[in-house]
């Protein structure tokens, strides 16, 4: 499926259980993607990480509400199992489709700016260099006898510097692979859009109201 | 034709008394290899991307004067015409690629110079196949050592055909065997493909028996000149190096005091095995050398000295696992000197940097007078109120350097401190960090690849090499 | 720096954004954490509107380093797709709160035309976003159902947060970058 009509889907789909309060709504989309994922060969770990990682906040939601909420515990139930049904949803896409994907389709089909797609796509390859950078500088500071805290200006301006010289290097070297603002590019892989893209997303948004009309 | 010419070259940046370069004017000969050397910091870099360009777009600064190609003032050239006409290649590896593995890299940059996608693929082949690194095809960028990336971005300038190939010290992180593998592949594409290639690097030695044309950038001279074979030959004389090999180290003896030491320690990267020591000492009140070749995991040993990389094993000070210490504790008894000056600034001004250590000092070695007398002996007086990012790289460096014998700590890691001084202050740098050792007991650990200059430094000699450290007689 | 969407400026603002979110995640032990703590007393929302600022921070930043209009959001738009796909727990929702917490510090540049990036519009976008996010909250994650006092209560705590981080954070750092002669 198309990468950028996939995400608009999910986020389609996200954005509606955010306004409706159900459970079985909300089980059944986990359902659906943890079968999606399962077909598409997730790995065992990335699915265990699924589970896992939202027990905390989802808890801390449903707490909250068995506390305060004034409408009684079912709202907590529908906060709990929403949660998950977002990072399940969400699985769906992230877990299948890659940053390249997505990039490459709004540049070929949806017509953004090529500086912005490869852009954006070379900026998300320097996050393991920028994680070093952040942990480095704030050893460097304490080699100072200064201790910078994660929000204090210092850690960012010091990390901005480093951006702004990275920016720089990465523009001159996509500039010197021939890169020109604006200017026409070929594609070897092309990416499209068909009639079943569509279908396949009128199909699940149609789907996903089924629920909402059976309970 | 592409025989690239300079005339009357002056470039000039922003907050800077000086223009970097001066009228300077050349011509590059078509379809030959021509290197520009010289100390760094000095200009190099800035032709060469203006060559490429690049400058003044991506400078703070701004030149007068022409560059041109053939009859054609690069200026002139259309964007789109321009990658056709010229490709570089820069000193770090790990900043010039836009994707993520190496066939997308090329296939993104044939794409930007509209070739026909159906011939693409073959480009990319024939590319990888010249520079002998076909295996690496659909490897990930980020997976590769800092050869393969350059040999990865010499194949993209292949592919991409270019007449004329900048490169900016493209060996500056590479081991020999990269080095003479790269430097073979410049020869074939000069050879078979008759490309004009023009290198940039801080010395002539290992380029004599490839390059044909020779150009030399004198410290303090803002001028580039051709030399002469006769000049040449005598820039290589000093290089052979008879009073470093005069050099004779003491070997430690069993029972010598060592705080810092490496108990079962590994560093890996990459699943490549950097160093594996199971009892190594670096003595205390010394000051210690390591030599090893480029890319070997010296600045990664200091990075796992100081808590900055993850390692195997355990490495102790005064006898206590190292990751059991608090960090702000340990990191004010190690402390290390970074290779890029800017990483160790936390102010804004030169008086802010220096009133920071000053305040911050572990121990006061220095007063108010002696820190102002180090800087004047290294002719950064009088720039209280400069900004630290404006200042040259030669300063910032003598600044990081004083900034940090100011903080007192008992062992200073130095990683290339010496890169970009000039020979007087190099033997000022050298005085100061023998005061450090010999009056106030400080233990310093240098990486550097210059040794001349430094024989009287050191008191002892640690070679890196086959993925152990051991310590040495002989210097060379 | 030139107020122009250059392919440069475009991956400075992505780098910004990615700075920011690396920040973010490096505290995101102390939202764990506080989580954790105020989960047994049921005020687990509250780790929400206490760290939303430290989320919030690339917009207003971005913004007031590049002054041109539409930077807050792209910054937010372009960080929310990196963190994204670089697993993060919230995935594709984040999108959704990018664009939400974008346009509310957008909005507070707007609101006096993009003339000025001074402390008033960004008081005015951490106002903005406070009501917005609220609002979004208020939906998503049950606001709907708390009670009026424990309502004022998250919607203060979550304004002085989020006010911290786009007001006095952003000009600190802005100011830190004038002084060194990174930005005009």
């Amino acid at each position: 499926m198309n990468a950028a009509i996939k995400l608009f889907m999910v986020i389609v789909i996200g954005v509606e259980i955010s306004f409706i309060q159900s459970v079985p709504l909300n089980l059944c989309i986990l359902a659906v993607s943890c079968c999606y994922l399962l077909i598409k060969r997730v790995s065992i770990k990335s699915l265990l990480y699924l589970i896992i990682y939202p027990i905390i906040p989802a808890t801390g939601l449903l707490v909250s509400q068995l506390f305060y909420g004034i409408q009684g515990p079912i709202i907590g139930w529908v906060l709990f199992t929403r949660l998950f049904a977002y990072v399940w949803l969400g699985a769906t896409f992230t877990m299948t489709t890659n940053i390249k994907d997505l990039a490459f389709t709004l540049e070929q089909n949806f017509r953004l700016p090529s500086k912005f797609a490869y852009g954006v796509l070379t900026a998300f390859n320097l996050v393991p260099r920028i994680i070093t950078e952040v942990q480095t500088i704030r050893h460097a500071s304490l080699m100072r006898g200064v201790t910078m805290q994660l929000w204090s200006p210092k850690l960012y301006f010091k990390a901005i510097l480093a951006a702004i010289n990275w920016s720089s290097d990465l523009s001159q070297a996509m500039i010197s692979h021939g890169f020109v603002e604006d200017a026409p590019r070929t594609h070897v892989e092309k990416t499209t859009i068909r009639w079943s893209d569509f279908a396949i997303f009128a199909f699940w948004l149609i789907l996903v109201q089924v629920p909402i009309f059976v309970f | 034709m592409t025989t690239v010419s300079v005339s009357h070259f002056t470039f000039t940046y922003q907050h800077r008394d000086q223009p970097v370069l001066k009228d300077v004017n050349l011509t590059f000969p078509d379809g030959k290899i021509s290197i520009i050397a010289g100390p760094s910091g000095t200009g190099k870099s800035t032709l060469l991307k203006s060559i490429a360009g690049l400058y003044p777009e991506f400078a703070n600064g701004d030149y007068t004067g022409a560059i041109t190609i053939g009859n054609q003032n690069i200026k002139q050239i259309p964007a789109t015409d321009f990658s056709g006409l010229i490709s570089m290649m820069f000193q770090n590896p790990n900043q010039q690629f836009t994707m993520t593995n190496v066939y997308d890299e090329i296939q993104f940059a044939l794409e930007n110079r509209q070739l026909d996608p159906a011939i693409i693929p073959e480009r990319i082949d024939d590319a990888l196949k010249f520079v002998n690194i076909t295996k690496l095809k659909h490897r990930d960028l980020a997976a590769l050592s800092g050869g393969e990336k350059q040999k990865v971005a010499l194949a993209i300038i292949i592919a991409m055909d270019s007449d004329i190939i900048l490169l900016d010290e493209p060996f500056a992180s590479l081991d020999r065997q990269s080095r003479a593998d790269l430097l073979h592949q410049l020869t074939r594409l000069r050879d078979q493909k008759q490309k004009t290639i023009i290198l940039v690097d801080h010395d002539l030695s290992g380029y004599e028996k490839v390059v044909d044309t020779f150009f030399y950038l004198a410290p303090g001279q803002y001028q580039i000149k051709q030399l002469t074979p006769k000049e040449v030959a005598a820039l290589l004389v000093p290089f052979d190096n008879a009073e470093l090999k005069a050099v004779s180290f003491p070997l430690p003896n069993a029972g010598d005091a060592a705080d810092l030491v490496l108990d079962h320690c590994e560093l890996k990267q990459n699943d490549t095995t950097l160093l594996t020591a199971n009892q190594f000492k670096f003595l205390n009140n010394k000051v210690t050398l390591i030599t090893g070749e480029n890319g070997i995991g010296k600045s990664t040993l200091f990075k796992a000295l100081t808590r900055l990389f993850k390692y195997q094993g355990v490495i102790t000070y005064q006898q206590k696992d190292i990751q059991k210490i608090k960090k702000k504790k340990y990191l004010s008894h190690v402390a290390l000197v970074f290779q890029d000056a800017e990483m160790q600034f936390v102010n804004i001004t030169v008086e802010e940097e220096l009133a920071l250590s000053m305040q911050n000092a572990v121990h006061n070695h220095y007063s108010k007078d002696e820190i102002n007398a180090m800087l004047k002996a290294l002719q950064i007086d009088g720039r209280e109120k400069q900004v630290v990012y404006t200042l040259s790289e030669g300063q910032k460096k003598k600044l990081q350097i004083i900034e940090m014998l100011i903080m007192g700590t008992d062992i200073l890691l130095m990683d290339e401190p010496f890169k970009g001084l000039d020979i007087n202050s190099l033997a000022t740098v050298v005085e100061m960090l023998r005061t450090a050792s010999q009056k106030f007991g400080q233990t310093i650990i240098i990486i550097s690849h210059q040794l001349s200059g430094l024989e009287t430094l050191f008191d002892y000699h640690i070679q890196f090499k086959n993925r152990q450290l051991a310590y040495k007689e002989q210097l060379l | 720096m030139s107020k122009r969407w250059s392919l440069r400026n475009i991956i400075l603002i992505a780098l910004i954004a990615i700075v920011c979110g690396v920040i973010f995640w490096l505290t995101s032990f102390i939202y764990n954490a506080l989580t954790l703590i105020l989960t047994p007393i049921g005020l687990a929302p509250a780790a929400n509107d206490i760290s939303l600022g430290l989320w919030i921070v690339a917009g207003p930043l971005a913004g007031a380093i590049f002054k041109m209009p539409g930077v807050a959001i792209f910054s937010e738009v372009a960080g929310a797709v990196v963190e994204m796909f670089l697993g993060d727990q919230w995935g594709v929702m984040n999108v959704v709160s990018g664009l939400i917490q974008g346009a509310g510090a957008e909005l507070g540049f707007a609101v006096t035309g993009y003339k000025k990036y001074g402390h008033f519009q960004l008081l005015m976008g951490a106002i903005f976003t406070t009501l917005i996010t609220f609002t979004w909250d208020w939906f998503k994650n049950g606001y709907s159902s708390y009670g009026a006092g424990l309502l004022i209560f998250l919607f203060i705590v979550r304004f002085i947060s989020v006010w911290i981080f786009s007001d006095p954070i952003p000009m600190a750092i802005n100011k830190l970058l004038k002084r060194s002669r990174a930005i005009a």
